[in-house]
């Protein structure tokens, strides 16, 4: 039988998988928190403006009450997107992981 | 009988090993987390949204003279949803659907019945549910093409 040092595969799959879960999950935060704060500025400009339309008669309290509450609810499907493309990240990382596993034994294979 | 060297126990240690291993790999494979990318999903979300806010433009005008093209724009919704009902690992979608949908709450169910009780809505209001709208369908849209393809 030919002689594989496991110990060596393992050492490679946990290198290359630490890499890819810090590029992974490091590109995911950065662009969840960019998210988040495109959304809070837009938020707050539009309320500004929201307020402005109410005061000059443009909409009624109904209509005006309505864009606040219709803002929370988008927050809330923004929020779930977010996790839905976290659960993408992590079955990537999976998909990955089985890749470096896969190409390392294969490699290891005199 | 003779015992087994440490040589020829290591030599069946191991490929049981690398066996456990792969089950291991295979099994973590499987359990995906949500669904793949669906080019139909992806295109019911974003046909709808674009007769959603070509719709909605009309309700300065009345309701009543609308009626028979918003109920063609609920079908179109629940056909959208239930299609993604269907679909395994999609909990995540279903839910932002629910949301987008409900009379209860104020993104497209919300404005019809508003638009219902009312007869007429003022034009700044619709230009900003417009946008509104428009934000709450990206992001269905943005989570079904971010998905594995």
């Amino acid at each position: 039988m030919a002689n594989i040092d496991v110990g060596s595969i393992l050492k490679l799959v946990e290198n290359q998988s630490k890499a890819l879960a810090e590029k992974l999950f490091k590109q995911y935060t950065h662009q969840a928190v960019s998210d988040v704060r495109d959304f809070l500025q837009k938020s707050t400009v539009n309320l500004k403006r929201w307020v402005e339309e109410l005061a000059r008669g443009e909409m009624d309290k109904d209509e005006f009450e309505s864009l606040v509450k219709g803002q929370a609810d988008v927050a809330e499907m923004r929020a779930l997107k977010q996790a839905g493309l976290a659960a993408v990240q992590i079955d990537t990382f999976t998909n990955g992981v089985l890749d470096i596993i896969v190409n390392a034994a294969f490699a290891a294979i005199p | 009988m003779a015992e087994p060297s440490r040589s020829q126990l290591a030599g069946k240690v191991v490929p049981l090993r690398n066996l456990i291993a792969i089950a291991a790999c295979l099994a973590l494979a499987a359990c995906s987390l949500i669904a793949p990318y669906d080019r139909a999903a992806y295109e019911h979300a974003t046909n709808a949204k674009v007769d959603t806010l070509a719709l909605m433009s009309k309700a300065t005008g009345s309701y009543d003279e609308h009626e028979k093209e918003v109920e063609a724009l609920v079908r179109q919704l629940d056909k959208a949803y239930e299609y993604d009902r269907g679909r395994q690992l999609n909990k995540i979608t279903i839910a932002q659907w629910d949301i987008l949908r409900d009379p209860n709450r104020d993104l497209v169910g919300g404005f019809l019945k508003m638009w219902k009780a009312k007869g007429t809505l003022s034009s700044t209001f619709i230009a900003e549910k417009k946008k509104q709208v428009g934000d709450a369908f990206d992001q269905i849209i943005q989570l079904e093409s971010g998905k594995l393809k």
